[in-house]
């Protein structure tokens, strides 16, 4: 499996490739919206981004609508992994495209609940 | 004529803080709240950030450590060794994160809708305008390490 890890912070990037590598995932990561979206018409298209709402250039909710917006990538799940925690901007994520929410601060357990439950950890990783 | 908003208070700023420093950090160690220190935020070689609400809410959300702490919350996040080296670069993005997740998490329990701006980074003591008040202000330590966060609201918020 292949994850594309999507934040501004350097250091949130690194937390959250520390917990999917050790369930398994292959990694790449991008800065903002933009970055992500050309690594992945660079090629690495991935089975799940973790994207990060709040980010210069392109923020994490346009990302989401320009996956969506493109039927090549429809199979690629969405995770939003932010602070922006009020009802109306998870409801308008989730109506976007995205298919998990997780609002920072979160515990590495968290994160690989929503990733079990979204079918993408081999049972044995868990 | 001023009209102050509703601010979060002292207990609400811990509570958000400690979860937040738990999630960075690890659960071994936790903040301790200290008295109120008197005055600016008085320590050798300090980091400041600060976050700004707007919207439902207006106002702003500032951290403030020495270089020691943000050394020892950067190897933290970042999994290193007392080793290996840390440039600037890193301490002032994992500086600004912790203002970020402490910033959003106290907008969640305030009025909103509101936006949250990226955080800003400073080497440095954070400066208040004079058209702000403090309206909440934690005062804790870990490991003997003095960390301040502040909440400032304009004196005359946007109607």
């Amino acid at each position: 499996m292949r994850a594309l890890i999507i934040d501004d912070s350097r250091t949130m990037r690194s937390i959250l490739r520390r917990i999917v590598t050790g369930v398994g995932f292959e990694t790449a990561e991008a800065g903002d919206g933009q970055e992500a979206l050309e690594r992945m018409e660079d090629g690495f298209v991935p089975d799940v981004c973790l994207v990060d709402w709040n980010m210069p250039v392109m923020d994490g909710y346009t990302f989401v609508t320009r996956v969506r917006d493109n039927p090549e990538w429809r199979n690629v799940t969405l995770m939003m992994v932010t602070t922006e925690s009020e009802h109306a901007q998870i409801v308008r994520a989730l109506a976007a495209g995205a298919h998990e929410y997780v609002i920072k601060p979160f515990t590495p357990e968290a994160i690989v609940e929503k990733l079990d439950l979204l079918g993408l950890i081999a049972r044995e990783s868990v | 004529m001023s009209t102050l908003q509703e601010a979060p208070s002292t207990d609400d700023v811990l509570a958000i803080t400690e979860d937040v420093w738990r999630s960075l950090v690890g659960e071994d160690e936790g903040l301790v709240p200290a008295p109120p220190a008197p005055g600016p935020y008085d320590t050798a070689s300090p980091w400041s950030a600060t976050v700004t609400v707007s919207g439902g809410w207006h106002g702003s959300i500032t951290v403030e450590l020495g270089d020691d702490l943000a050394r020892s919350l950067t190897r933290r996040m970042l999994a290193m060794t007392e080793d290996e080296a840390l440039e600037d670069a890193d301490l002032a993005d994992a500086v600004g994160e912790l203002v970020n997740m402490v910033g959003g998490s106290l907008k969640s329990i305030l009025p909103g809708p509101s936006a949250l701006s990226l955080p800003t980074v400073a080497a440095g003591r954070a400066a208040f305008g004079t058209e702000t008040v403090e309206a909440a202000r934690l005062d804790a330590h870990w490991r003997e390490h003095a960390l301040r966060v502040s909440v400032h609201l304009p004196t005359n918020p946007p109607a």
